[in-house]
């Protein structure tokens, strides 16, 4: 006879474990967010996926993959975007944001300096695309169409590519190599490029729209206004787009010693930086103070850095010619009165403050507009181009994007409409209605649980001394220790994305989150109480508690 | 990468201690029994008092442990794990970790003799408490770990009386490991725990871990009151070596114990419409004394 033991057996591993997964009233889950990041920029970039890569894998490849799923031009966004991802970055509450600017520009030289290659999702399609103007959202609409597979041809007008970015933008903020070298590998995905061809006056567009199945118009705002001014027809009148585009097209300038550039925007402050590399005393003469100037704060801090004179509520009324060119300028003091339509004060002028300021040459930033030479759109207060929710303009089939739609805004913002336009081009194609998928919610500092982080200081980025950048042109921010960049990452809150803390896991009273075979966690149901521990404890945010099903 | 969140691959995830009990959703003890478990690994015998834990984890057929598991009786876990010891002893048998576990009123009322025989022994045992404050498992009646100021059932105006400070009277045993710990720092924990194990003789190891149910809070604040419990200086978290207090866990940043107490059902007594009252002062006065004495 056998023998059996004294007492109850157990086998402990055929334990059937009671389910108490039916207490359960609220249930977490796990929830993919958009962190502000990505929500703040205007092309849309996977900030945090790319920060993550660096901060986990310490991988340049695959971050740089990551971000040029969406920006095709990290470098000169890296260099020359007024980055709205750090205002928006919720660590700005914690301790300081992240250097997301840096971290872009260290990705996108990487790529550069190793020569990687953008890949196709699609190829052979047969649908050809036109478009107009090698501006960011040109190049942008063009590389995300070549990706899935359609015939790109790009007209530019001038006698290279990158439109505003290679005529407007100074070397010292975005070196032409840097430019060039992004373009060729936007190119290299099968992209034609044909320069010299003004679309409206040596190409008609109607023909553009029959030949190809769609055309996008990126053409910017290339045209500079001039205020109207007594004398602004003199030799050495010019507006700051036509000043910076002879510059960056490499001709000599004759500009005397004294230079005055009117405007307080980037382009303005472009044209001081410039003539003041050049060698000259520059004022820059705007009717208001600082605070209304619509330049980035980083560009106008650089050139106070550099020693520009601003005269504030300073308003040219005349500029006073002898024998076809200008000697000086007669300003008048203002003085700010309540907002106008714009939001900003508005500067009203004091009677008999008249005063003279010595010029050889006067630089007019006062503002851009859309070439329309010959192009028959439809516009907005006979300005900006009119389109629909699908950036199509009053023609079928026609797109339009970037500056000449949205007025003067940002490399990032013109990417951004490229990338939209591209899908829509797509949609119109394929006869698709365009899908409209609702973004996840916005992740907020209130929502994050920041016991979990450190306070860490944030990457700064060194710049030239003063006395060596004004002897040339040479770009001012050096470059970046690629080292640095994966530490910076490593302060990324990950905010509404798992990075694998473990918190919800051992904090489970329950045991029911489970390591899951894809590397992340899981929840098991069968026993979770949905006491909300984990949800409570998660530092990003990731699990929420939602009603049971 | 942040200090606080590295080194996950380091925390010990056996899963000894599984799903399947009857604890309340947010319980400490059922976190705390779990840490304990997996630091502890499959070479362990683990003998419970009677107390929540081994009402919630042993239910026949269906027990959440994955390692020898041993009841007798309210009083005398110590003494049952002293006889395990000693059997083992005699038969010449391990090594294997002895854990004698007991929630705080089995610890410090009813089952105290038999622990302090234990320690008075020097049986290779770790002792370790899990500190909810009160008799939970019985319906929340107060121990001799009740805090001052807190409501419980047999205290409904208040408990009169401070918390015996077992860790200390444990030491005065002279045994040569004792510590404190909570469940929030499950690092700090499962450190303590394995440390205790590697060292010979009887070791006791005193762990707070709020009660949802009893404190009056909700379950997803466990591991928050257990912060703000070290936070304010009501629970000082420190390890003893022979008697000497040392890695005493300083206070990053200290709270006012208003923060602590406003969270807990069973001190709303203590504020007259968001007022505190004048035992407040007396339970900062217990913070700050704790503060000084083990220099947080």
């Amino acid at each position: 006879m056998e023998k059996l033991p004294l007492g109850l057996v157990l086998d402990l591993n055929k334990v059937v474990p009671y389910k108490t997964g039916s207490w359960r009233t609220l249930m977490p889950v796990n929830i993919m967010q958009t962190p502000p990041c990505t929500h703040s920029c205007p092309a849309g970039n996977d900030i945090r996926g790319f920060l993550r890569v660096l901060a986990d894998q310490k991988d340049y490849e695959t971050a740089w993959h990551v971000l040029t799923r969406t920006n095709p031009l990290p470098s000169t966004c890296g260099r020359v975007c007024p980055h709205p991802c750090e205002a928006g970055c919720n660590r700005r509450d914690f301790d300081e944001p992240l250097a997301i600017n840096s971290a872009e520009r260290a990705v996108g030289d990487y790529g550069l300096k190793n020569n990687l290659v953008h890949k196709k999702l699609v190829s052979g399609r047969k649908e050809k695309v036109a478009v107009v103007g090698s501006g960011p959202a040109g190049l942008s609409c063009a590389f995300h169409l070549a990706k899935r597979g359609f015939h790109v041809k790009i007209f530019e007008s001038a006698s290279e590519p990158g439109g505003m970015m290679r005529y407007g933008i100074p070397p010292y903020r975005l070196p032409n190599y840097i430019l060039r070298q992004e373009i060729e590998k936007i190119l290299n995905l099968g992209i034609e490029l044909e320069c010299n061809v003004k679309v409206g006056v040596n190409l008609a567009l109607d023909q553009l729209s029959r030949e190809y199945d769609a055309v996008f118009l990126g053409p910017g705002a290339q045209k500079g206004v001039a205020i109207d001014l007594p004398g602004k027809s003199a030799d050495n009148v010019y507006t700051g787009v036509d000043f910076l585009k002879q510059v960056n097209s490499g001709k000599w300038m004759e500009i005397g010693k004294d230079v005055v550039v009117i405007g307080g925007g980037n382009t303005a402050m472009d044209c001081a930086r410039v003539t003041k590399r050049l060698g000259a005393n520059v004022s820059v003469v705007y009717r208001r103070t600082r605070v209304e100037m619509p330049a980035i704060t980083a560009e106008i801090d650089e050139a106070m850095e550099e020693r520009i004179l601003f005269r504030y509520h300073t308003n040219p009324v005349k500029l006073i010619v002898d024998e076809g060119r200008v000697v000086g300028l007669l300003c008048v003091q203002m003085e700010l009165k309540e907002p106008d339509a714009s939001g900003r004060a508005r500067p009203v002028p004091i009677a008999g403050s008249e005063a003279f300021i010595p010029a050889d040459t006067v630089i007019m930033a006062t503002g851009q507009a859309v070439d329309y030479d010959g192009l028959d759109i439809q516009t907005v207060d006979n300005q900006w181009m009119h389109t629909n929710e699908n950036l199509m303009t009053s023609m079928d089939g026609v797109f339009a994007g970037g500056d000449a739609v949205v007025g003067l805004e940002t490399v990032s913002l013109a990417i951004g409409q490229g990338t939209r336009a591209a899908s829509a081009i797509e949609d119109y194609i394929d006869g698709n209605r365009e899908s409209q998928l609702s973004q996840p919610p916005v992740i907020f500092s209130r929502d994050l649980n920041t016991y979990y982080y450190d306070k860490q200081k944030r990457f700064e980025k060194e710049a030239e001394s003063i006395h060596m950048r004004l002897k040339n042109f040479r770009e001012v921010y050096p470059a970046i220790d690629p080292e640095a960049i994966i530490e910076e990452a490593g302060r990324c809150f990950s905010c509404g994305l798992c990075f694998s803390c473990g918190n919800c896991h051992m904090y489970c009273p329950d045991c029911a989150v489970k390591v899951s075979p894809s590397g992340g966690y899981e929840f098991d149901y069968d026993f979770c109480k949905g006491c909300g521990l984990c949800s409570k404890e998660c530092p990003c945010h990731y699990i929420q508690m939602t009603l049971e099903k | 990468m942040n200090q606080r969140i590295e080194d996950f691959d380091k925390v010990e995830k056996k899963d000894l201690f599984t799903s399947g009990h009857r604890a309340c959703g947010g319980c400490g003890q059922a976190m705390a029994a779990r840490m304990v478990a997996d630091a502890s690994g499959e070479n362990t015998i683990a003998c419970v008092a009677t107390g929540c834990l081994e009402v919630f984890s042993s239910p026949y057929p269906d027990p959440s442990w994955r390692i020898p598991f041993l009841h007798s009786l309210f009083e005398n876990a110590a003494a049952v794990a002293s006889g395990v010891e000693a059997a083992y002893k005699a038969l010449n048998k391990g090594p294997v970790n002895i854990i004698a576990q007991g929630g705080d009123g089995s610890t410090a009322d009813i089952g105290f003799q038999c622990i302090s025989g234990m320690f008075e022994r020097g049986h290779n045992v770790l002792y370790v408490c899990y500190d909810n404050e009160a008799y939970m498992n019985t319906g929340v009646q107060r121990s001799s770990f009740t805090p001052f100021g807190a409501r419980t059932t047999t205290t409904p105006m208040g408990n009169k009386t401070r918390k015996k400070n077992l860790p200390l009277i444990a030491a005065d045993h002279g045994i040569p490991y004792v510590a404190t710990a909570t469940v929030d720092d499950f690092r700090d924990l499962q450190r303590k725990v394995k440390k205790a194990l590697s060292i010979e003789g009887p070791k006791y190891i005193h762990i707070l871990v709020p009660c949802p149910l009893g404190w009056g809070h909700a379950g997803e604040l466990t591991v928050k009151i257990c912060r703000l419990a070290k936070d304010t200086g009501l629970y000082p978290v420190f390890e003893m070596i022979d008697g000497k207090v040392t890695n005493a866990k300083k206070i990053p940043v200290k709270v006012p114990v208003e923060e602590y107490l406003k969270l807990q059902g069973r001190f709303k007594h203590l504020f007259k419409k968001g007022v505190p009252i004048p035992e407040v002062a007396e339970i900062q006065q217990i913070a700050n004394e704790n503060i000084e004495r083990f220099n947080l």
